[in-house]
Parts: C-alpha cells; structure tokens; sequence
C-alpha cells in the first residue's frame, strides 16, 4: 500500500504544483488547510489505528463471524448498520475499520452496510442536527438512510 | 460547538489510552503486540492518509461552500436534484458545518428532496476514495459509491413526500 501511497501523493503533488501557478495565494491557502485537517485528525488517527491494533489482538475471529458473519444474513446486515449509526468518529477512520472486520470474517454487505450508516446516519448527532432542522425531518432523514444504508450493503453483496 | 469537538476527540483518544495502560497492566506482551499491529497498519496508509489531506484541502479552497449554495438555491427542477447528489459527493467537513449551510440554503428555497441528497451522497466522500480502495479494494469502493449516489436521489424524495404530508 505505500507504493500505492506514493503515486497518490505526487499526483496531488503535480496538481498542486499546477494550482500554485494559477494562483498562488489560493495554492498556500489549500496547503493551510490540509495542513489543519490533518493536524486536527492527527490524534484520532492514532487513537484509531491503536484501538485496531487491540481489536485484532483481543476480538476473537468466531465473535466478529457471529456478529457480522455471513450466516445469519439478516442479523449480520442489522448489526453492521447498528454500529456504524451509533459509532462517532471521522470518516475516514470507517475505512479501516470495516476493513479488519472484513479480516476478521465479516460479511461484505455487513462492512459496506456499516460504512454508509457511520457516514450518514448519526444516533449521537441527533441532536444536533434536529436543532439546525427540526425533529420531524431529521428522524424521517435518519430512518430513510438506515434502510438505504442496509439495501445499499445488501446490494454491494451482489456485485463482489 | 468547539468546546463539543475537543470533548469528543479528546473523549476516544483518552478511551485508548486508558485500555492501553489497562492491557498494558495485565497482559503487557499482547499489549506491546496490538501496538505493533496498529502502527503497522498506520506506518503502510500514512502516506495515502498525507495524499487525502493534501487533496481535501485542494477541495476545501478550489471548490467554496459559496459556491455549492448558490448552485443549490438556483434551480428546483430535476436538475437541482443531480447537482445535488454532485455537490454531496465533493462536500467535506463535520455535519456541524454542513448542517447550518444547507439550512441556509433551504431557507433561500432549496427543497426538502435537496438538502437530503446533499447529506445523503456526503457519503461517497470522493477525496476519500484512495484511502478506500486502500482498505477495501477497487470492486468494494467503487460498488459502494456508485449505490450510495443512486440511492441518494430516491432517499430525498421519500423525505421529502414524509415532510409534505406531515405539513398538512
């Protein structure tokens, strides 16, 4: 993965270089920015990948099969979006993730089914977003993207 | 909402550290292990992780918020609906940001259907693929964001119908 790392990197790299003599001012402040995210992101991602290094270490394969696993479709399916609406966390650390899941025995559509619903779906950020727009609409949003998270990870079943 | 942010940040580094000293207490050699594990995994991504970022700040200056709210307020046809589930796809921030923005953008006369699909395909998270597909593999990703986008528009609509209804 670290080669494929390097290719991204000079791609970016290049259209950088391509951004800054456009317009400088705008190339330093893109620069400003991803140096923010990552600054901000930098003790989540450690704190994310430590807590993988502990699940490979402590979860047993046979608990991640029977929660997530490939023999009870409906219930792996369930849970998957269970956890993903109820986890908080940045994005990208979804990724990783559902990825030792999907090492530890987990059925795909269960991974993809808790990737869409950690994005989407916000059980702690209720709340929140029913402040900004109100009950009515943010419980109708969540209900409606749950489903659409699951048949999106049932479905994703089909094409892998 | 600042004060939120740090507590939840600081809430799940705080969390590993303390099941580290715990481990660390009671099984110190699989503690030393899991260590290993996860900076294994971090040291193969760090690169793509520094590619992402670079290419999320790329997106966060070249294409302004300004931007996709005025395409968002413009239109409210079918049309609105795609560039909808576009703009969605090429949103980055934490939802406390995109919330208030799309609230706006409701308040100017976007509809319902609208702000659900830019929420909805938020979650392709387009600058994020690489580090995906690092995870999980072309097939997966790419199967993942083409159904998210699909089902991003017919998401709206239902919400949208629901918020029709109880509006009577």
């Amino acid at each position: 993965m670290l080669k494929t790392g390097l290719i991204y990197l000079v791609a970016i790299a290049i259209i950088y270089l391509f951004c800054f003599k456009e317009d400088a001012e705008k190339g330093r402040q893109s620069l400003t920015a991803a140096r923010q995210t990552l600054l901000r992101m930098f003790p989540l991602l450690l704190s994310i990948f430590a807590l993988i290094g502990l699940f490979q270490e402590f979860v047993p394969p046979e608990l991640v099969h029977s929660w997530l696993g490939a023999d009870n479709h409906f219930l792996s399916l369930l849970n998957g979006g269970l956890a993903g609406a109820v986890a908080i966390g940045p994005p990208v650390a979804a990724f990783p993730i559902a990825g030792s899941f999907i090492e530890s025995g987990a059925w795909p559509p269960a991974a993809a089914a808790f990737i869409v619903s950690w994005v989407s779906v916000g059980v702690v950020t209720l709340p929140v977003e029913a402040h900004v727009f109100g009950w009515r609409f943010t419980l109708w949003r969540n209900a409606v993207t749950f489903v659409s998270a699951l048949l999106i990870g049932l479905l994703i079943g089909g094409l892998i | 909402m600042m004060v939120l942010r740090w507590f939840v940040s600081q809430w799940l580094v705080s969390l590993t550290l303390l099941l580290y000293l715990w481990v660390g207490w009671v099984k110190p050699e699989k503690a030393l292990m899991a260590l290993q594990s996860g900076a294994t995994l971090l040291g193969s991504v760090c690169l793509l992780v520094l590619a992402v970022m670079g290419l999320v700040g790329l997106v966060q200056v070249w294409i302004s918020r300004d931007t996709v709210a005025r395409l968002l307020g413009q239109d409210s046809g079918p049309k609105a609906l795609l560039i909808a589930a576009l703009c969605g796809t090429l949103l980055i921030g934490p939802p406390y940001i995109i919330f208030p923005l799309l609230m706006t953008i409701r308040k100017q006369g976007a509809r319902w259907a609208v702000v659900t699909i830019v929420l909805a395909a938020y979650a392709v998270k387009l600058p994020m693929i690489p580090l995906e597909v690092g995870f999980l593999g072309w097939p997966f990703s790419l199967g993942r964001s083409l159904l998210t986008l699909f089902f991003a528009i017919p998401t709206g609509l239902i919400v949208e119908k629901m918020m029709e209804q109880s509006g009577r």
